[in-house]
């Protein structure tokens, strides 16, 4: 028997890697590619793709940016190529299915993931050819925002043992902040000056939501905590005595401390707003927020965009709502999602090259406009192009009274980056996806907890569990045991059948079958 | 030549799934959940979990949502079952299938249909513990219904004759017959019901807004951050559902043959 099961078990051993070889043995000449990136994040073709002028398949269908690679890099390179294009869900998600030894060529986590991939030494920087800006096809150095390209030059992270700046590992790919989605018609304007502590307020109680998960909520918590140290720095900024880099490094430092009194002091913040929330959501919100079920939701800016341009052209512009994006005062996070190499002993030259051609094709204007469409959060990717579509995207109409200029210089670099909007515009998509370069600089980048990372997750535990009070565990225990042990006492006691017919008293008990019957 | 099965070479094909997907999982699950972060042997996240009181909490709480939720599905499945397998209705399996259709249109949809129901209603956002077990007799009542309809309609008709004649009425008939004979039923959709009722987040997250949390929700939460601790409170949970199934004597199925599902 024993053999039976060592035979059994080595087949199933054996049966593992035969179906990863499966897999493996496509084209050989051709370079693969193999690309680990968010759902929905990038044009998939068909339909919902931005209408550009480029190539359409043979039956009219627009084709993903991933085809269009593949057609681009064997134009350009004269290699083929294919692209293994698979999805995740969550940064945690991605991490474990690396952790279980899958190998990427290619991967699009968020600002914080890189920092853990980085510290634990799990990435391959890009090479110097990258970002040589002689070579028109590399878009990427050629096209990203100078603002991104700031942030991405002057921060650094650990990698491994040593450090190193965020860009000598990471591309950058849409990027966007976290702020509040309102409801003008609820939410007044003195509310908001309340900054995230309305979310804490009376007033909104049971019609506000925040994300159902640490970080966002985390941040909050840290906002409302440091209130009024952050609107001191406000003021002294304003009051010309910090200077605008110092005034973004403070309120960044603020926002990243994990040590145990500000963990406990957040914790019970927390607990305080969970009191006050509709509840926590992962997608919900944006729904909620069009139906008028809530009022109030903590948004990342892409979403929050989405949800107001659903809000606003719902059926025929009946039930139409318009919503509003907002970034309270005290601070708001700046995110990024990037593109990062892993390590992979096994990857050659040439996937490299293909890898790092894939970040500059998606870093190519009319592909950075064609991915920004589709999936509606705000690319990394400047260039005249992409003004041109915000443009065409947000400016008022002629004769609009309310039309103010509106300067992007900031992002889009040196030059005439004005956008004349419609002033509602200065509250919406335009602001969501590009907030003014003064509010730009109280945003923070939330960095990756380090080894504070399960006192983090511990409270999140405390924040989302349930609670009773010691002695209501007990009595609900002690009951559980009593019940078992009845039920144990039935089953192996004395016998006793509940449902069973019991005979009467003086009856007797017929033990064995009457003598006269005996023969 | 002739192609011949013995019984044991019929087995393979189950006895490779086993190991595969239970054998080999429980193995891992029991290293995870017995290691810390340096894959050493340790009690930590044992320690950890009886020693918190929110987790402790949680925990209680599934169990009484899960025994609410298994509660109040045995009280409407069973005269519905009953009803449905003593009617002498030509058309009763219409009927049944009324009752099991919602299990054959996606889960998640349901659960969102139900859900603006409540947000028309007024009631989400005002009664997350309620809205979370209404959702779960939802979506867990054809569970209860199909293996209680089987063992009901499997009882003689000649065995209620047989009460009839003896004497007894049809309350005696209903718990001296009815009642013992259907246990297996019972306690099958029981345990049905028991188990993804603690589980199943998707209806506390959607139903409950996420402000109510079942210990399944806890089990998915840790395993992306600490697949250690995820591990030991799936472990835990394992043995809270077996030692509750064997208390209702759920393995000793050799006299009472089980009722099945479709």
């Amino acid at each position: 028997m024993k053999k039976r099961i060592f035979a059994l078990l080595s087949a199933a051993a054996l049966l593992v890697p035969c179906l990863a070889s499966l897999s493996a043995c496509g084209e050989n000449d051709s370079i693969l590619l193999r690309v680990y990136n968010w759902e929905e994040y990038i044009d998939e073709g068909g339909e919902g793709s931005y209408e550009y002028d480029y190539e359409v398949n043979e039956d009219g269908s627009a084709p993903s940016l991933v085809e269009d690679f593949e057609v681009w890099y064997e134009e350009t390179y004269g290699t083929p190529v294919t692209v293994e294009y698979s999805t995740f869900g969550t940064n945690e998600d991605m991490y474990n299915q690396l952790k279980l030894g899958y190998t990427y060529d290619l991967l699009c986590p968020s600002e914080y993931m890189i920092m853990k991939l980085a510290a634990e030494d799990m990435l391959e920087p890009y090479s110097e050819d990258f970002f040589d800006e002689s070579n028109e096809l590399n878009y990427y150095v050629n096209n990203v925002s100078p603002f991104i390209k700031e942030k991405f030059d002057s921060n650094t992270m650990a990698v491994g043992s040593g450090e190193a700046r965020w860009s000598e590992y990471a591309a950058g790919y849409m990027w966007g902040t976290t702020g509040l989605v309102y409801n003008p018609e609820y939410i007044t304007e003195e509310q908001l000056d309340l900054g995230w502590a309305l979310m804490l307020d009376e007033s909104v109680k049971g019609k506000v939501t925040t994300k159902d998960n640490v970080r966002d909520s985390y941040f909050v918590g840290l906002a409302i905590l440091f209130e009024e140290e952050l609107l001191d720095l406000k003021a002294r900024h304003e009051a010309g005595e910090l200077s605008d880099q110092d005034y973004t490094a403070q309120v960044t430092d603020y926002m990243n401390r994990t040590d145990e009194e500000t963990v406990a002091k957040v914790q019970q913040i927390l607990l305080d707003m969970k009191e006050n929330l509709f509840g926590f959501e992962t997608d919900t919100g944006k729904h909620d927020m069009v139906t008028g079920t809530i009022w109030l939701n903590f948004a990342w800016s892409g979403d929050a965009v989405y949800a107001m341009d659903v809000a606003e052209d719902a059926e025929d512009g009946e039930g139409a709502v318009t919503l509003n994006y907002y970034m309270p005062k005290e601070s708001a996070n700046l995110w990024f999602d990037g593109w990062v190499i892993p390590k992979d002993e096994k990857r050659t030259e040439e996937t490299k090259h293909a890898a790092e051609a894939f970040v500059n094709f998606l870093s190519a204007p009319e592909n950075a406009v064609r991915n920004s469409y589709y999936i509606g959060y705000t690319s990394v990717i400047a260039g005249d192009e992409m003004f041109d579509y915000m443009a065409d995207t947000y400016s008022a109409e002629e004769g609009d009274e309310t039309a103010t200029d509106y300067d992007l210089s900031y992002f889009f670099g040196e030059g005439d980056y004005v956008i004349s909007a419609p002033a509602e515009q200065l509250k919406r998509q335009l602001y969501a996806q590009y907030p003014p370069e003064e509010e730009m600089l109280r945003c923070a980048v939330m960095d990756y907890y380090g080894e504070n990372d399960e006192r983090i997750n511990e409270l999140w535990t405390q924040i989302k569990g349930e609670t009773l009070d010691a002695w209501a565990i007990g009595v609900i225990c002690a009951a559980v045991v009593l019940i078992a042990v009845g039920v144990l006492y039935t089953k192996l006691g004395p016998k006793t059948d509940f449902f069973r017919h019991r005979p009467r008293k003086g009856y007797k008990k017929v033990s064995s079958v009457p003598v006269s019957y005996q023969k | 030549m002739k192609l011949r099965f013995s019984r044991k070479t019929l087995g393979i094909p189950y006895a490779v799934f086993l190991v595969c997907f239970v054998i080999i999982p429980m193995l891992v699950i029991v290293f995870y959940a017995f290691t810390d972060d340096e894959m050493h042997f340790s009690f930590v996240n044992f320690g950890k979990f009886f020693s918190d009181p929110t987790k402790l909490s949680t925990i209680v709480y599934s169990l009484v949502i899960a025994l609410l939720t298994t509660a109040v599905t045995l009280v409407i499945a069973y005269p519905v079952a009953y009803i449905l397998a003593r009617s002498k209705m030509q058309k009763k399996y219409i009927l049944l299938l009324l009752f099991v259709t919602p299990m054959w249109i996606n889960f998640v949809l349901r659960v969102n249909a139900l859900r603006e129901i409540l947000a028309w209603a007024g009631m989400l956002g005002e009664a997350n513990y309620f809205n979370t077990i209404l959702g779960m007799v939802y979506d867990f009542l054809p569970f209860m219904i199909l293996p209680l309809y089987t063992t009901l309609s499997k009882i003689d008709n000649s065995l209620y004759e047989a009460s009839a004649d003896l004497g007894g009425n049809s309350f005696t008939t209903f718990t001296r017959v009815t009642v013992p004979l259907s246990m297996p039923g019972v306690l099958s959709g029981m345990t049905m019901v028991f188990l993804p009722s603690m589980t199943n987040y998707v209806v506390s997250d959607m139903l409950g807004n996420s402000k109510v949390t079942i210990i399944g929700k806890f089990i998915e939460t840790y395993f992306g951050t600490d697949w250690h601790m995820g591990s030991m409170i799936a472990l835990i949970l394992l043995v809270i559902v077996l030692a509750s199934t064997l208390l209702t004597g759920g393995f000793q199925s050799e006299n009472n043959v089980r009722g099945t599902t479709v």
